[in-house]
């Protein structure tokens, strides 16, 4: 049986963004939910696989460009340590002068 | 100095479950969501849980909702869920978990699988059976090009009948592709079904802009393997039949039975 790509049918062209696309799809929003002890929220999941979904949909024209799938969304494009977000928060808070000093001369 | 702290704590993964029969060795060498950690089986009241440790700074309760939305992240993962369980596709019976069973201990686990009866009727339910995904495309405009040349196209350019007759032409193509692309999805997938012992429609994911065109068809098929090639036949049969309409049809699997657990949902 072997990997996913082996275990792909026909179109060899597509084979990266259609087993994308499907794996995601599988694997994020089918297989029974199974409340272990980390507690996932799972709306957060449900959110994310919608966004996923309006993403990969386009993973091959991103790879065209050389680009990755993701790139278009802010909320997937953190990166490791997952800093991007709030980075650019405190830096839009700062140029916009609402840092925590001065909330709390307020 | 090698006092355990909290960042090298670990959990234990679920990815899905087998029979207690199915052998360890099935799953040597397919890392999973942490590579440098073995995929075992945890056996208990006749089920074996899929599971292998993961680390809770990566998959704990903190660090989880951060990492969910690190796209490159989540992309390894969800293809690393999927490779553990596809190495047990087509050699036994596997009920599929989605993404992100995390337990604390294997005490946890195998009071999960005492718990779960329902999984024993889940693996009776769907023995021997794989699932393979058909997806379909249709290029619309091979299509329209097509419709249009098998109709009579007015001749005298400037002609107001003529002009009329253009507008109308274009009207019935865009009517006869719109519902061309409802008939594709509905006739394949009753064909698709007739080869199944279960079949479900998905909604089509929106267009892509390139490849072979809009998705008409996202489905998903519960076969025995022995009969698998039945299926495969079934998708050749209507590629050829569509073919010649601007339709490809993709298959993909065998996969774990994802589409057909619903049932059960706790």
């Amino acid at each position: 049986m072997g990997t996913p790509a082996q275990r792909m049918g026909t179109l060899p062209g597509r084979r990266d963004s259609a087993q994308l696309a499907d794996v995601l799809e599988r694997v994020l929003d089918k297989g029974i939910v199974i409340a272990g002890d980390i507690q996932i929220n799972l709306l957060d999941i449900e959110l994310l696989t919608i966004r996923i979904r309006l993403l990969v949909a386009s993973a091959d024209k991103a790879r065209e460009m050389g680009i990755n799938w993701w790139e278009g969304d802010p909320f997937l494009r953190q990166g490791r340590g997952g800093k991007g977000l709030e980075d650019r928060l405190k830096r839009l808070e700062q140029e916009a002068g609402i840092d925590e000093a001065d909330e709390q001369d307020q | 100095v090698n006092e355990p702290t909290a960042s090298s704590a670990t959990g234990i993964y679920v990815y899905g479950v087998v029979t207690s029969e199915t052998p360890t060795a099935l799953f040597a060498g397919v890392g999973g969501v942490h590579a440098s950690e073995p995929t075992t089986l945890i056996r208990d009241s006749g089920l074996a849980a899929i599971a292998g440790h993961v680390r809770l700074d990566e998959f704990g309760e903190e660090a989880l909702p951060q990492n969910l939305r690190d796209a490159a992240w989540l992309e390894a993962k969800v293809r690393a869920h999927d490779e553990v369980l596809a190495a047990a596709v087509g050699h036994t019976t596997v009920v599929p978990f989605r993404f992100g069973a995390i337990y604390e201990s294997e005490a946890h686990v195998r009071a999960m699988l005492a718990e779960r009866r329902d999984l024993v009727d889940a693996l009776e339910r769907l023995s021997g059976a794989v699932e393979l995904g058909v997806n379909a495309y249709l290029d619309r405009e091979r299509l329209r090009t097509r419709r249009a040349a098998e109709r009579s196209v007015p001749t005298e350019a400037g002609s107001g009948r003529a002009y009329m007759q253009r507008r109308q032409l274009e009207r019935a193509l865009d009517d006869e592709v719109g519902s061309f692309a409802g008939e594709v999805a509905h006739a394949s997938h009753e064909r698709l079904a007739s080869t199944a012992e279960d079949a479900r429609l998905n909604p089509v994911r929106p267009a892509a802009g390139v490849g072979p065109g809009d998705m008409v068809l996202n489905g998903a098929y519960l076969v025995p393997v022995a009969r698998e090639k039945e299926l495969r036949a079934a998708v050749a049969e209507l590629q050829e039949r569509y073919a010649d309409d601007g339709v490809l049809y993709e298959l993909t699997g065998p996969w774990p039975p994802y589409n057909f657990v619903e049932r059960e949902q706790a």
